[in-house]
């Protein structure tokens, strides 16, 4: 082989061999550290912290605790958005066409805005709300696998079915058949209410009388100045560690489930499906799940832009303009530090996820799980586990300390956090391009880079844009990893929990009104230019 | 020399192992490499595109050695063209970008003369999902000519093809084949495409070559009882050695000379009479009936197998025929390990 060739080799390989030294300093080192930090006592190696985790029964009550949470959350999120979706793709209901891509509208919203517009209006203390609140919040993720899994299915199969066992068990082969991608979803859903914690942190001041895991992990974090015991200091991250083992087991059963789900080729769409005389009563379904995720919240929002928490003066316009001045004068430089940080994530998420998606789909299955893995470590965990690393491990302690208070260190640990998200989009939407095409390519005597810029990539454009605009929405409304990192620590959402805690409901409302409006707006911005037709995430 | 050339092939694949193998195809021919369905042809055509790594043997492709024990040359340093099953074209490429990002040296110009000599001169800036899939398989053909490879590859090239455009898309492959003076391996397992476009045949079976052949001899006189139950369609029937002679369901035949081991009695269309069952000759349940060219088909459940036999009136499915072979009896035996290479 010529230099030339093995040059070329090299370069063809450097986008994901970056992209493994990336997830393997911001996401890997950081568990590593962790990990080891619970067996690396202040007198040499000891096992003293895992040995007193099964006394510890406050520990093993959070961890309960976010089991029972994540249970009956996933079990209403499956509710909620697999029914909406069921109800709405493919079948006679009123105005389905409209309220299916909407049914991805909740993810818009940060749960603290969702816990905040329903506290709002009545009492939240008890364990139900809460799992009602993380739920409705994360549904959508079961509503878009439901669609995915549902859009896949040949309609002709379902046509056979009916015709050989009758409209129900007809419509029971179809769960069947988008069992894979609902277990997917659901699991999505578990791991992003087990790993919540700025939910039910914010409903504690509400009066919440039980705790989750990770505001364990956050509790003994913040404690750490005033000083206790190694094995108490190290107990929540000794409890988490098999807590991620698990998630990663699950989720790699979820991704063995999906790989064995065949890509069936769609010839023919699910036929127009009739729902008889439930025909309107259903709509009540997809009616309450977009009231209670996105009608409440931006309801209780707007009240407070006009003063409605103010007990001093009744609601007026006046007082909306007041709130929007007061919210640009005071938190501008925090909305526009979001939106930026946002936009840098998708850049860094995306230039990292194709590469990793291409290698894992095409020639390292086993890749897919090591991006995937992040996804089972709850935001606060992967934050406290970052700074850890940063100050105790030589990788990222070389990056220097402007590096750990700027901007970059903040894209790098948001970038972590959602990269998995991106990743299996991608890795999903390569497997669905046909190996002979890009077979076609490699007989061409062009460069690597050609037949990646002029071949591989532009397939893959809208599954780009998807992944782009969800870790972009994700990253906008990230909260638990804002707490720990020192530059996200400025950004809107942070600075919005704050202020709800201090009673400044007024400008509060502002702010998530106006941070809506940038998830929104700016994913739509390049559809409105370039004239297209809007396509939802699902 | 010869254009291609494999010696001990090897690739194992879980259950399956291809090889090994030795082929040699000579310059300017065209071959077709026939076997049914998992024989090992698919694979074997993607060793010689590269797409494949073969873990034993070697591949030379005219003077050049594009695999062996160091080497394994990538696909677009082997100089070939390959013509795919369903076109595998680009969806988001037009036709004419099609050529042109296949072949860098090639103008705009001499880009809209190939498609214009395939026929696509008017579909130059449509998109492949605009397109009907025969137009597809045509414009798949002129991308793996569009860079002048010294060998065509074609894998199935016909089977999506409707099938009123088969014959269009056969003249042109054989009309730009000759032009450009290539040599052609198409791998298929329909007989008709093979002897469509092909002018020699290989049979393969369970990853190895079980014969090889001028096309017309290899159909008119297999030398394996594979090859006529594959390309001419026959019922293979049992038969018992008795010494210098052979009793089959047909009657005893003497042992052909230079044959050792177990033989197959090869009935092909055509070998075979039916008539109204009588009691002196062997008889079979007729399972079809289809008239044919002044004479009737009947297919004829005989000894296990379905023979084809021609008969001079019609029948009934049901009906008892007695079978009688009007032509030479082929004893032939079912595979053959040692197939000359050329």
């Amino acid at each position: 082989m010529t230099f030339a060739r093995r040059l070329a080799d090299l370069l063809h390989r450097l986008p994901v061999v970056l992209a493994l030294l990336f997830l393997a300093l911001f996401a890997l080192l950081p568990l590593g550290v962790l990990a080891w930090q619970t067996i690396a006592g202040p007198d040499g190696l000891t096992l003293q912290a895992w040995r007193e985790l099964p006394a510890d029964e406050h520990l093993l009550t959070r961890m309960f605790a976010s089991l029972r949470l994540g249970l009956a959350a996933t079990v209403i999120s499956l509710l909620l958005g697999g029914g909406h979706t069921w109800l709405c793709l493919g079948r006679e209901l009123p105005g389905a066409r409209l309220l299916l891509p909407l049914g991805v509208a909740p993810l818009v919203l940060p749960p603290i805005f969702v816990a905040m517009g329903f506290a709002d209006l009545g009492d939240m203390s008890g364990f139900w709300p809460c799992a009602w609140l993380l739920g409705i919040c994360h549904a959508p993720f079961v509503a878009v696998q439901a669609a995915r899994g549902l859009r896949a299915i040949d309609g002709r199969a379902y046509e056979a079915a009916w015709l050989l066992r009758g409209r129900v068990r007809a419509e029971l082969w179809l769960l069947r058949a988008i069992l894979p991608e609902l277990l997917a979803g659901c699991l999505l859903a578990f791991l992003f209410t087990v790993a919540d914690h700025g939910v039910p942190e914010f409903l504690t001041v509400k009066g919440k009388t039980w705790h989750t895991y990770a505001e364990g992990i956050f509790a003994r974090w913040n404690r750490r100045a005033v000083g206790t015991t190694f094995a108490d200091l190290q107990s929540p991250i000794v409890a988490a560690l098999p807590f991620i083992g698990a998630l990663g087991l699950l989720l790699w059963a979820a991704l063995r489930l999906r790989g064995k789900a065949p890509d069936r080729g769609v010839a023919r769409p699910l036929p127009i499906r009739p729902l008889g005389v439930w025909r309107w009563p259903a709509l009540l379904l997809p009616l309450g799940y977009l009231a209670a995720g996105v009608g409440v919240p931006l309801y209780v929002l707007a009240c407070w832009t006009a003063g409605s928490a103010q007990k001093a003066e009744p609601m007026s316009l006046r007082f909306v303009q007041r709130s929007f001045a007061k919210a640009i004068d005071q938190c501008l430089p925090d909305l526009l530090h979001s939106l930026w940080l946002a936009i840098g994530v998708a850049l860094v998420v995306l230039l990292l996820a194709v590469p990793l998606a291409r290698t894992a789909a095409r020639r390292r299955p086993g890749l897919e799980l090591l991006c995937a893995l992040p996804a089972a470590v709850p935001a606060i965990l992967l934050g406290i586990g970052l700074v850890r690393a940063f100050f105790d491990a030589a990788p990222l302690r070389a990056l220097g300390g402007d590096f750990y208070a700027g901007w970059g260190f903040a894209v790098c640990g948001y970038g972590a956090r959602f990269l998995p998200f991106a990743a299996l989009t991608l890795a999903a939407q390569v497997r669905r391009q046909p190996v002979a095409a890009e077979e076609a390519a490699a007989l061409v005597q062009r460069s690597a880079t050609a037949r990646a810029l002029r071949i591989h990539l532009p397939p893959l454009l809208p599954a780009m844009w998807s992944a782009a605009v969800l870790v972009f929405v994700l990253a906008l409304r990230e909260l638990d990893l804002a707490v720990v990192l020192p530059a996200a620590n400025a950004t809107a959402v942070r600075r919005l929990a704050n202020a709800v805690h201090f009673q400044h409901e007024d400008y509060s409302g502002v702010i998530a009104l106006l941070l809506l409006l940038a998830a929104v707006l700016v994913p739509l911005i390049p559809s409105l230019l370039a004239g297209r037709r809007l396509r939802s995430l699902s | 020399m010869d254009a291609v050339t494999i010696l001990d092939l090897e690739l194992p694949r879980g259950s399956f192992h291809l090889g090994p193998l030795t082929l040699a195809v000579a310059r300017g021919s065209r071959t077709a490499i026939v076997g049914p369905s998992g024989s090992g042809k698919t694979t074997l055509l993607r060793c010689l595109a590269g797409f494949e790594r073969p873990t034993r043997g070697t591949i030379h492709i005219g003077e050049h050695t594009v695999v062996d024990a160091r080497t394994c040359l990538p696909p677009d340093r082997r100089g070939v063209g390959f013509v795919f099953q369903d076109g595998a074209l680009w969806p988001h490429l037009s036709a004419l970008q099609h050529l042109t990002f296949a072949a860098p040296g090639l103008g705009k110009d001499a880009a809209r003369a190939l498609l214009a000599r395939g026929g696509l001169g008017h579909l130059a800036d449509r998109k492949p999902d605009t397109i009907s899939g025969g137009e597809a398989q045509r414009l798949g053909l002129l991308r793996a000519l569009a860079a002048n490879p010294r060998v065509l590859l074609l894998d199935e090239p016909l089977r999506s093809v409707d099938v009123h455009r088969r014959d269009e898309l056969v003249l042109l492959i054989r009309s730009l084949v000759d032009e450009r003076g290539l040599t052609m391996v198409l791998v298929t397992h329909d007989r008709d495409e093979a002897l469509a476009l092909a002018d020699d045949l290989v049979v393969m079976h369970d990853g190895k070559l079980v014969e090889r052949g001028p096309a017309l001899t290899l159909l008119q006189q297999p030398r394996t009882a594979f090859a006529a139950a594959f390309l001419g369609a026959a019922a293979c029937l049992p038969t018992t050695d008795r010494g210098t002679a052979i009793e089959t369901p047909l009657g005893t035949f003497r042992r052909p000379n230079g044959t050792t081991g177990d033989l197959l009695l090869c009935v092909m269309p055509g070998d075979a009479t039916a008539t109204a069952a009588t009691a002196d000759l062997p008889a079979g349940k007729v399972l079809a009936c289809t008239p044919a060219a002044g004479a009737f088909s009947l297919r004829v459940a005989f000894a296990g197998q379905i023979v084809q036999a021609t008969a001079a009136a019609p029948h009934h499915a049901g009906a008892m025929v007695s079978v009688a072979l009007q032509a030479t009896p082929r004893l032939l035996p079912w595979s053959n390990p040692s197939v000359p290479s050329a």
